[in-house]
């Protein structure tokens, strides 16, 4: 069963062709890890996929249903939660609150008035579970804005989880970290996809990262895909040995 | 019947040619530092009155040559000193000082100068009607025309073929972009000020001409600014400009058919262009912010 | 460790609805009056509904006094044509400000930032202009005159609000307690929450599933309820209802009242409120100048004390 399919999907700002007729195909459970060089469009894809803005041209499915014209938020109650590379979170509020604020949406309470003891108590050990999920249950009721940045990436993972997505898009989740941070995130997300079952799509530029994880690798290089195939096939073609090299440090 | 749209048109023109004068400034002040400058009638009121009080000396030449500078110069003090501090944080608060600074500019005016309307003289040249077929034309009113074309032509040439000019239209889509580029984004903030408030100032002793000075004048021509931005499109000066004009004919039209509605056609623009099109006539997408 | 947060904020509160249910007794000895509570009363919950948008989903809603004032005419239009009964008034009121509100709002949650604040006030603005040029119907520059509030009937007996300035006031003090328990509620809601986080970070919200622009609009509705409630018991104070209550100037000094009391504060509007109508009063009684100092105080609360009086007190304590 496929969760996500791309379909020649193309997006240009003015004559700046940012992502070129790109289609990609995920199936459940997948770990899919999406790599190329700087300036390759990986962002502007996740964009895409995740609604930030439309396509100029070509088709996304989600689940099978056509969700190219639908807004961010609709896609996110259909099961899609990404994180962002710059982290995206609530930085006065304590990190219980930001989490509770996904489940609130996921249980369908986001537009109540009023909610019940019993509801509030569901509510409240679903956080603490996603909490626990990611580490963060000793933290819980620190603000979010003063926790270490591997921590506030781990924070935001916890929100994404929080919304019960099946598909979910990490946008180089280890970007500024030391090398224990890139570990404990990546112990975390290698738990999220075997215990979780979840579906990843992940943007990285960590290489270690990329070929612990990912089950199958996408290349995309200045907006168009270069190669897909298993992690071994990536490390053997030489078309991607040649961008990644071709670019001077 | 058609003489008299014919005139109610015209009279639109010089109407609008005036709001154009008046919302350009504005306009400037939005478009590159993201302030509603709600002072900015008091500008023109505070022009007026330098005028008004300079005249006996230098005559109105000498006024109209005199006024407007020192008015920016006024404003220059008063972007250095009140609103710079504020350029970091949320737009609430250098609208909340612009606000609080049209208090002081109206009660101010009325402390240095008295809450009584004060006559402005203009040179007997200008008072002569045209002709008495365009009795309605007078020197004075073609003058403020000719007057607002001559600064909003010069003003697009600056935009377009000065450096500052340049820096500035880089300025409004991109501030980050510019200032990185080492250009001193604080500098850049303080000319665009100046520049906006000298339009206000010679909008303050065109007007002073026309209706005569009071300390209240400035906020009856504030509303109708911000419509000629808000249908002209936000971010585009050329949308304020057609703004500015569309509202002012609408306005004379209006007078021959509906006189007490005048005023309010210039609301139902606005609503009918926010519907229809959002982002104002010659607005850009994504300026919506 | 949380326990003794609650505990604070529980005496704060009680110590606010003590100082508010005793307000006539303590007010006088100060040299205050019984309709000057009334009038912070309403000020303040006027504030407090535009801190609903302003402080609580981050929106620049600063045409919001129209509501207020279509609030006092509905009242106003109310005591005069319909039936001289004091909760329809309030009703109509409150529903002529929220229907516009809600009409509106779907015009105006599309932007953000100064571009929607400008927009408000245009909107804002072409209200006042209709009160102003309607005189017939509205009574013009000299207001809606005519009607004066009227004594509660509740069957057994009637409370007199119109000759006992006590009476009014706790009348109005009721409607006040109301309305601002409505508004915790919300705001403690997980719609509330949801209001917070679009402050807080819009684009994350809107990545959790929060339809933004929707939410942005009930927030303004709700708000424009609450502001019409406030406006229909402002014409009760004044017996009157005024243009200038629609003009975007009143608008301002609710805005200023909400940030000097302090944004991020439920009760931080009412303070300003309060401070904002003793000075006024104040001021306008030793001095003509009255409108300069305002602004200037409206310019020293933007450089010096953004946070508000209860940011201040909060970061000193610290």
């Amino acid at each position: 069963m496929t969760v996500l399919e791309v379909r020649n999907v193309s997006k240009r700002f003015g004559s700046l062709a940012a992502v070129r007729n790109i289609s990609l195909s995920v199936p459940k459970g997948e770990l899919r890890a999406i790599i190329g060089p700087n300036g390759a469009g990986k962002t502007t894809f996740f964009n895409l996929i995740s609604g930030f803005f439309r396509p100029t041209a070509g088709t996304i499915l989600f689940d099978g249903r056509d969700v190219t014209a639908l807004p961010a938020h609709q896609r996110v109650t259909l099961g899609m939660a990404r994180t962002f590379q710059i982290t995206e979170i609530f930085p006065e509020l304590s990190v219980f609150e930001n989490v509770r604020i996904g489940t609130e949406v996921a249980g369908g309470y986001r537009l109540r008035a009023w909610m019940g003891r019993a509801e509030r108590d569901g509510i409240e050990r679903r956080v603490t579970e996603t909490l626990r999920l990611t580490g963060l249950e000793s933290k819980a009721h620190r603000l979010v804005g003063e926790l270490a940045h591997g921590d506030q990436r781990a924070a935001e993972i916890a929100m994404a989880l929080a919304l019960e997505p099946h598909l979910l898009l990490l946008d180089e989740p280890t970007a500024g970290m030391g090398d224990q941070e890139t570990y404990e995130i990546t112990q975390l997300i290698r738990r999220l996809h075997r215990d979780g079952k979840l579906t990843i799509v992940l943007i990285e530029h960590d290489m270690r990262v990329v070929f612990h994880l990912a089950d199958r690798i996408t290349v995309l290089d200045q907006g168009s895909l270069l190669a897909d195939g298993t992690p071994q096939e990536i490390a053997a073609n030489e078309a991607v040995q040649a961008a990644y090299l071709g670019r001077a440090a | 019947m058609t003489q008299l749209l014919f005139f109610n048109i015209t009279n639109g023109l010089i109407i609008g040619a005036f709001y154009v004068l008046m919302a350009l400034g504005l306009s400037l002040i939005l478009n590159l530092s993201n302030v509603i400058n709600f002072a900015h009638g008091g500008f023109l009121v505070i022009g007026g009155y330098i005028a008004y009080t300079i005249t006996p000396y230098v005559g109105f030449w000498g006024a109209l040559l005199i006024a407007p500078p020192l008015t920016a110069l006024i404003g220059l003090v008063v972007e250095r000193v009140l609103i710079r501090p504020l350029y970091g944080r949320d737009p609430l608060y250098s609208l909340l000082l612009t606000f609080g600074l049209a208090f002081i500019i109206e009660d101010g005016t009325r402390f240095l100068w008295g809450a009584q309307g004060k006559p402005v003289t203009i040179p007997a040249v200008l008072a002569q009607p045209l002709s008495s077929d365009f009795f309605f034309i007078t020197g004075y009113r073609l003058f403020m025309v000719v007057m607002v074309v001559i600064s909003v032509t010069l003003l697009f040439l600056l935009l377009r073929y000065t450096r500052l000019g340049i820096r500035i239209r880089a300025g409004t889509l991109d501030l980050e972009t510019v200032a990185a580029l080492g250009i001193n984004v604080r500098m850049l903030r303080s000319l665009n000020f100046a520049m906006g408030i000298f339009l206000a100032g010679l909008s303050g002793v065109l007007a002073a001409g026309q209706l005569g000075l009071e300390p209240t004048m400035g906020t009856g021509l504030l509303m109708p600014s911000f419509i000629a931005i808000i249908v002209g499109g936000v971010g585009s000066l050329t949308g304020t400009l057609l703004g500015g004009l569309l509202i002012g004919v609408a306005s004379g039209v209006t007078a021959v058919f509906l006189p007490a509605a005048s005023e309010a056609i210039i609301y139902v623009i606005m609503a009918v262009v926010l519907l229809i099109r959002p982002r104002g006539l010659l607005g850009e997408e994504g300026m919506l912010t | 460790m949380r326990g003794e947060g609650d505990a604070r904020k529980l005496i704060a509160l009680a110590a606010i609805w003590a100082a508010l249910l005793l307000a006539p007794f303590w007010m006088v000895p100060l040299g205050g009056y019984t309709a000057l509570g009334t009038r912070v009363l309403v000020l303040g919950l006027a504030a407090m509904s535009v801190n609903f948008l302003l402080g609580f989903t981050g929106v620049l809603s600063f045409g919001h006094a129209a509501y207020f004032g279509l609030g006092a005419y509905g009242a106003g239009f109310a005591l005069k044509f319909l039936a001289p009964s004091t909760p329809l008034s309030l009703l109509c009121g409150m529903l002529l400000g929220g229907i516009a509100g809600a009409l509106l709002g779907v015009l105006l949650v599309r932007r953000r930032g100064v571009y929607f604040a400008m927009v408000t006030i245009a909107f804002g603005q072409v209200f006042y202009y209709i009160a102003f040029q309607w005189s017939s119907v509205t009574g013009g520059d000299d207001g809606l005159r005519g009607f004066s509030r009227q004594p509660i009937d509740l069957g057994l007996f009637s409370i007199d609000i119109l000759s006992s300035a006590n009476a009014f006031y706790y009348f109005v003090l009721l409607c006040f307690a109301a309305a601002v328990t409505v508004m915790a509620f919300i705001l403690r809601s997980p719609f509330g929450r949801t209001m917070i986080a679009i402050r807080e970070n819009e684009r994350r919200a809107r990545f959790l599933g929060i339809p933004v622009e929707r939410h942005i609009w009930i927030a303004f509705t709700l708000s424009c309820f609450f502001m019409g409630l406030a406006g229909a018991l402002y014409a009760l104070v004044n017996n009157f209802a005024d243009p200038r209550g629609l003009h975007y100037s009143q608008s301002g000094d609710f805005v200023m009242m909400a940030v000097m009391g302090g944004m991020r504060n439920f009760w931080g509007p009412l303070l300003g409120a309060a401070v904002f109508v003793v000075l006024q009063d104040y001021l306008s009684s030793i001095t003509i100048n009255w409108m300069s100092f305002l602004g200037m105080l409206f310019v020293a609360v933007v450089l010096f004390f953004p946070r508000g009086l209860l940011g201040f007190i909060r970061q000193t304590a610290k």
